[in-house]
């Protein structure tokens, strides 16, 4: 029972970071230039290994919480595309992410090299 | 699992949301099967890499909750401050607003009493100026008892005043707080 449960804390905290770390990349790559949707797919999953499904409802999250604009664009080839903007708002929450993400990398890092010069 | 097969799939679970939403939703995947397709990827290798149809709409309904969740909390909240509010005005006015008037009446009253007791030697002083021959030994016993006793009902008053003030902020801020606990 306590073993399950401790393996469902781990899942589920893994979720949340991978989730957290998604964020943080669609945010970046807003911040460059608009992008439809399975533009923004294909760009983190040839990095990353992830279930592309899952960034749709995390698109449709950000764009609720106004991090998003969305506006629709003929291609000459295909299907209307669906671009996403980032907003002024979304470009301060990316700051403050991006912070986060920093510190939180410069610890894991310090915490690696400690192990490392402890061997 | 191909396009057709994803999409009813997806459709049917996330069916707590409205219709809008949800087509809005199939587009975002139908979008996403078509350029799949132009790069040359079959259906069922597209609807592989989407990963479960469970989990996609697990998602989906996450966020549909917590924001209906938000709104509820925040409407029932709003309406229970206004209900307290109304509650509050109407007791106000009915029960406490007659005896304030009465406490501030008295409170006003006292220190009248006060004040003209304390200043009524000064009336004795005018009298003997327009009428020197009037003067009266008693009068001025009469009147300096008259302004010891001003001075004592005035600390009275100051004190009394002093209490009431303090109660009176007191309500206020019980009723301020009243109306924000519910919020």
């Amino acid at each position: 029972m306590k073993g399950s449960a401790w393996a469902n804390g781990v899942k589920a905290m893994n979720i949340q970071f991978k989730k957290g770390i998604l964020e943080i990349c669609v945010l970046v790559l807003l911040d460059k230039k608009d992008c439809y949707g399975y533009e923004l797919v294909q760009s983190i999953s040839d990095k990353i290994t992830i279930s592309e499904g899952s960034m749709y409802p995390l698109l449709r999250r950000l764009t609720k919480e106004g991090y998003f604009t969305t506006y629709f664009q003929e291609s000459s080839s295909g299907p209307a595309r669906k671009y996403y903007s980032l907003t002024n708002e979304g470009q301060m929450y990316l700051h403050e992410q991006m912070k986060e993400w920093r510190a939180f990398t410069k610890a894991v890092d310090e915490l690696i090299e400690e192990g490392v010069s402890g061997e | 699992m191909n396009k057709q097969q994803f999409l009813n799939r997806l459709d049917q679970s996330i069916q707590a949301l409205s219709k809008e939403e949800r087509q809005d939703i199939i587009d975002d995947f139908e979008e996403h099967f078509a350029f799949g397709e132009e790069e040359g990827k079959s259906e069922s290798e597209i609807a592989a890499s989407l990963g479960s149809v469970e989990k996609i709409a697990d998602e989906l309904l996450a966020a549909h909750q917590t924001e209906e969740d938000i709104m509820e909390t925040t409407s029932n909240n709003t309406a229970k401050a206004v209900a307290i509010t109304i509650g509050l005005i109407l007791f106000n006015l009915m029960i406490v607003l007659g005896p304030f008037l009465g406490i501030v009446g008295t409170l006003f009253g006292g220190w009248l009493v006060s004040v003209s007791f304390v200043l009524s030697p000064l009336l004795l002083l005018i009298n003997l100026v327009i009428y020197p021959a009037s003067f009266v030994i008693f009068e001025l016993f009469v009147v300096i008892g008259l302004c010891g006793l001003g001075l004592l009902i005035g600390i009275l008053m100051f004190l009394a005043s002093k209490g009431a003030t303090y109660l009176t902020k007191r309500y206020v801020q019980f009723n301020i707080q009243l109306v924000k606990g519910g919020v």
